[in-house]
């Protein structure tokens, strides 16, 4: 599918709706795979995937407490003004990078991928509001989502070079 | 007396909300997961109450979908999940009766009660989500497969047989509504989720939903699909010809006619008392 750039996000509230529906997105994807390695028994990735929706719920936290007192404006799922399919931090990777094999060194590659993603839809916002407000606001959420992206780095280069994904002993071609 | 029981205006839930305890066992990278956030999406926006949800489904990987739903669910026999939906509708037309199911479920075992579920129309969605394979079973040709799919050790040289175009059988056989979304684009199939479960009648929503363990290949879909080239059309006619053309890839609603719905009168014809009596030896 083609990736259109994305329409200009007028006002404070209409702002801080497409940060809030980021962040839960986010934070509901991570602790979705997650759950899904615990069920296929990758428990270092589940809990890394666990750290990463912690820190998007607590960066939601941070939104909903700029928004208090505003009165935000309901948006259809579709109307949000994205510029690929879905909210940055979930869409527009290629889902068939994540496997239940998949090693903490590959899950923080998403994860990384994924918070850069969101920098830059704030970047974005920064750069094009007309609105002098939101391209302030947006601006330092913009800092903050980089603070994680140099944190995950930090995490990726603690982790040493890329360990090898452990062989699957179950395949899904197994003669019938 | 019969108890009064006040309104009260549920309180706005949010997708997660409509999300169950249950941790989904689908594979990593699913596009089922895709269309489980696009159904409690969907749900979230039309702020139904969960209790007059029901989501019923067959046997697959996609038909565990009612499972992950905080609302009532059945969880059904193979191929059957049309025919138990008809019937919970027809008990309790006030209910929004979602169906859930995949290709083999939907077209195969259970082909049958989708065609007359098509022209019945009674007014409940119908979300198939097609990966072209049987997956729950390790990977066999289904009949959305390509016929010169090789990779099931049952069909080593692929089944040589034409695959079953479900939305121009569905206009064939009477639906409604009809209309094919992506998994890669959850947002735009909640919107496709939403207008089929405000579409009076039966509403058939078909989803191209990759499977990364047995149809890698898949991954390719994310460049192939395209929106529909045309609008929503009411003339049967027209969507005949516009499906006979479709390369199985155009995105959005294809088709949507009001119709007659079905729905018998519902006066009861017996108590649990007579139900006892009969059983009773």
């Amino acid at each position: 599918m083609s990736v259109a750039p994305a329409p200009t996000i007028e006002s404070v509230p209409e702002f801080l709706v497409h940060a809030l529906e980021l962040e839960h997105e986010s934070a509901e994807r991570y602790r979705l795979l997650a759950e899904t390695m615990a069920v296929h028994h990758n428990v270092e990735v589940a809990d890394l995937f666990r750290r990463m929706a912690d820190m998007s719920d607590a960066h939601a936290s941070e939104v909903i407490a700029r928004a208090e007192g505003l009165l935000l404006p309901e948006i259809a799922p579709w109307d949000f003004k994205w510029s690929c399919p879905g909210s940055p931090e979930v869409s527009c990777l290629d889902e068939e990078d994540v496997s239940y094999l998949m090693t903490p060194h590959q899950a923080l590659l998403l994860a990384l991928h994924n918070e850069i993603r969101g920098r830059d839809f704030y970047a974005h916002v920064a750069s094009s509001s007309p609105s002098v407000k939101v391209r302030a606001i947006a601006g330092e959420m913009a800092e903050e989502e980089g603070e994680h992206v140099d944190l995950l780095k930090d995490w990726i280069a603690e982790q040493g070079p890329a360990d090898e994904a452990p062989t699957d002993l179950d395949p899904p071609n197994m003669p019938e | 007396m019969a108890a009064v029981i006040e309104a009260v205006p549920s309180p706005t839930l949010r997708a997660k909300d409509y999300k169950s305890e249950v941790s989904p066992v689908w594979c990593p990278g699913c596009g089922h997961f895709a269309v489980l956030s696009a159904v409690t999406k969907a749900l979230a926006y039309l702020k139904l109450p969960k209790e007059d949800v029901a989501v019923i489904s067959g046997i697959g990987c996609s038909s565990r979908l009612p499972a992950y739903i905080e609302g009532y669910g059945f969880h059904g026999v193979h191929g059957r999940a049309l025919a138990v939906a008809s019937g919970l509708k027809a008990a309790r037309p006030e209910l929004t009766v979602l169906v859930a199911g995949g290709d083999g479920d939907g077209f195969s075992i259970g082909g049958n009660h989708f065609l007359h579920a098509c022209r019945r129309n009674m007014d409940m969605t119908y979300i198939v989500m097609d990966n072209e394979v049987y997956g729950m079973t390790k990977g066999q040709a289904s009949p959305t497969t390509q016929p010169d799919w090789e990779r099931s050790k049952l069909t080593p040289h692929g089944t040589g047989i034409r695959r079953f175009q479900p939305p121009a059988i569905a206009l064939a056989a009477g639906a409604s509504f009809i209309a094919r979304g992506f998994a890669g684009d959850p947002n735009g199939l909640t919107k496709l989720i939403v207008d089929a479960i405000r579409h009076p009648g039966f509403a058939f929503v078909h989803v191209l939903s990759p499977c990364p363990t047995f149809r890698p290949e898949h991954r390719e879909w994310k460049h192939q699909v395209h929106l529909c080239r045309f609008g929503p059309t009411d003339n049967p006619a027209q969507a005949a010809q516009l499906m006979q053309e479709d390369d199985g890839m155009a995105l959005g609603v294809l088709y949507a006619q009001r119709l007659p719905i079905w729905q018998p009168a519902n006066h009861a014809t017996a108590s649990p008392a007579d139900f006892d009596q009969e059983f009773r030896i």
